[in-house]
């Protein structure tokens, strides 16, 4: 039973635990799955941790003098809780880092082509930009600009493509709609949606803004001060009391299917 | 006024000019990748002249062989010095691997005396002296052929910096942590830029060593060549060009009118100027980017 969990799960965090500089102690045993081929949200306000545990899965981590103290990740089954971040992207796991950090200085097609894998054939990446572009016809119009003119919009739907060009089997958002007008919220999550359909792509998207996420995800889970303290599908968080009052303004209580962790006090964590 | 004089002076300091260009483009390379001003620029333009020497002289080797070989030994020696010292700098404030390349100077400096000496050495190119005439304007040939040499470097940069590892290079420039999250391996390509930068030094080296003979002199290069850089950009290689020209022809114009005026010395105190003045009214330089404006 508990292998056939395994299989379906792309990616497996198991009570993971940060050390930023060797004391800053980021996340404290978080636990996340991503069964393959859906979409899974990562929510929680500023601070809670959700940015520390992707640089731990994509091992970006390293880049900020952070670590993992405890607990493992598997990727398709393999432990990867070690392997440099290179490796990690060769394996199929990309990253979109926070504020749409694209190369300023060079085009959407040049930033495009920086992310090739080494040895990818001209003719492949080729055809993986055409598939890009046939997702964001913005970027296409705009591709021999400057990236760092393109619009906060342009510039997210470019780290997302930058991203698909190596090819990844989960892609992992931090939050891309930051300071995104809703309508452009709405049509790069769509895009993504189309994506993770088209293509079977696993997506793990952390996310501020809850009400968005949760309408293009399967599950969610809420992370506070460093633990996971919610896990649900995305129709039990959105109708549940607490996920209301927070992050989607709401009010009525409905518990159901969600399953409760403790939500322990600040001043004890 | 002597109009013939003027152009003749112009015109060299131009070909001077674009030989101070062929150092600053390896100090452009390296700025690219690290925002560092590599202190060990002129060091390792000595140690390329040097290596060269060795193996003309010590080993024997015809020049035409000798110079593509110590390009090769330092493309090594770039990588190398990537891989030793740079690498356990990651995440170091900037000013830390700044003291490192100057650390990394003083060694090569040292090594060079320990190993050949302190006595200059030629390098015997093969140039003539013979004077070139472009009609009444005498042009110094070792001159002519040094500003070739920067000139097609020049040109190849722009085509490699189109090429894939080239746009990945530029990738890294712009920020590493987007690199990163992409799998482009930032350490290799900190350490390639070194390569192609120790690459530069050798064909500096060897016009340089031809000029002004081999010793540890070659790497006080470095105050010219930065001047240039900094005038250009730091991180444009047109602009280390363009740079270059115009500080050697303000340099060898302005000479000849300030150095009887002063008595001598006048070409440092334009160097100065120009410096100074760059890093006071455009510390960006000519060509060097702005960090573009969020919209
Ligand atoms: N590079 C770092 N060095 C030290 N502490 C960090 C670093 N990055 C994040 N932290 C700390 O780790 C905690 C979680 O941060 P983060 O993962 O960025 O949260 P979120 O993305 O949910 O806003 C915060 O308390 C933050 O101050
Ligand atoms: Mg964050």
């Amino acid at each position: 039973m508990q292998e056939k969990v395994e299989a379906q799960n792309i990616l497996s965090m198991n009570s993971v635990e940060v050390l930023y500089d060797n004391v800053i102690l980021a996340i404290k045993g978080v636990s996340v799955q991503v069964p393959k081929g859906e979409m899974i949200a990562l929510l929680g306000s500023n601070g809670a941790g959700k940015s520390t545990t992707l640089k731990a899965i994509s091992g970006l981590l390293k880049a900020e003098r952070g670590r993992i103290s405890r607990g493992e990740i598997t990727f398709q089954g393999a432990d990867i809780t070690e392997a440099l971040a290179q490796k990690r992207v060769e394996m199929g796991i990309c990253h979109v880092i926070e504020g749409r950090r694209v190369f300023e200085h060079l085009t959407p097609d040049e930033n495009l082509t920086a992310a090739a894998p080494r040895g990818m054939s001209r003719s492949t990446l080729n055809a993986e930009k055409d598939k890009i572009y046939a997702y964001f016809p913005r970027l296409a119009e705009r591709k021999n600009s400057q990236a760092g003119y393109l619009s906060g919009g342009e510039q997210q739907m470019l780290a997302i493509g930058r991203a698909l060009v190596t090819q990844p089997k989960l892609l992992m958002l931090d939050e891309p709609s930051l300071g995104l007008a809703p309508f452009l919220v709405e049509e790069i999550f769509g895009i993504l949606q189309k994506i993770n359909k088209d293509e079977g792509l696993s997506v793990l998207l952390v996310e501020q803004n809850a009400l968005a996420a949760l309408e293009i995800v399967s599950q969610g889970y809420l992370i506070e001060n460093g633990r996971v303290v919610m896990h649900g599908t995305a129709e039990a968080l959105k109708s549940n009391s607490d996920i209301q009052e927070f992050y989607l303004g709401g009010g009525e209580t409905d518990f159901h299917n969600v399953k409760h962790y403790s939500r322990r006090k600040r001043w004890l964590s | 006024m002597d109009w013939v004089f003027l152009s003749e002076l112009a015109i060299n300091g131009a070909l001077t000019g674009l030989l101070y260009s062929l150092f600053a483009i390896g100090l452009v390379l390296i700025y690219k990748a690290s925002s560092v001003p590599n202190l060990a620029q002129g060091g390792l333009t000595m140690v390329g002249a040097y290596v060269v020497l060795a193996l003309a002289r010590d080993v024997g080797l015809p020049l035409w062989l000798a110079i593509p070989l110590a390009a090769v030994v330092m493309f090594g020696l770039g990588f190398g010095i990537e891989r030793v010292a740079l690498r356990r700098l990651a995440g170091r404030p900037v000013v830390m691997i700044l003291m490192l390349t100057l650390g990394l100077d003083i060694f090569l400096r040292g090594t060079t005396l320990a190993i050949w000496g302190g006595t200059s050495r030629s390098m015997e190119l093969g140039v003539s002296y013979d004077p070139l005439f472009l009609g009444d304007i005498f042009i110094s040939r070792i001159h002519l052929v040094g500003a070739g040499v920067a000139l097609a470097l020049f040109v190849a940069f722009m085509l490699f910096f189109r090429t894939r590892t080239g746009i990945k290079l530029r990738a890294i420039a712009d920020d590493y942590m987007a690199s990163w999250s992409v799998g482009i391996s930032v350490e290799r390509g900190v350490g390639l830029s070194w390569a192609l930068a120790s690459v530069v030094a050798v064909a500096a080296g060897v016009i340089w060593g031809e000029i002004q003979g081999v010793d540890q002199a070659l790497s006080l290069l470095l105050l010219k060549g930065l001047t240039v850089a900094v005038l250009g950009g730091l991180d444009s290689i047109l602009g280390a060009v363009i740079a270059g020209i115009i500080l050697g022809v303000v340099e060898n114009v302005g000479a000849d009118f300030l150095d009887p005026l002063v008595g001598g010395g006048s070409r440092e105190l334009i160097v100065a100027a120009v410096l100074i003045l760059t890093v006071m009214i455009r510390p960006h330089g000519l060509f060097g980017r702005h960090d573009i404006e969020r919209v």
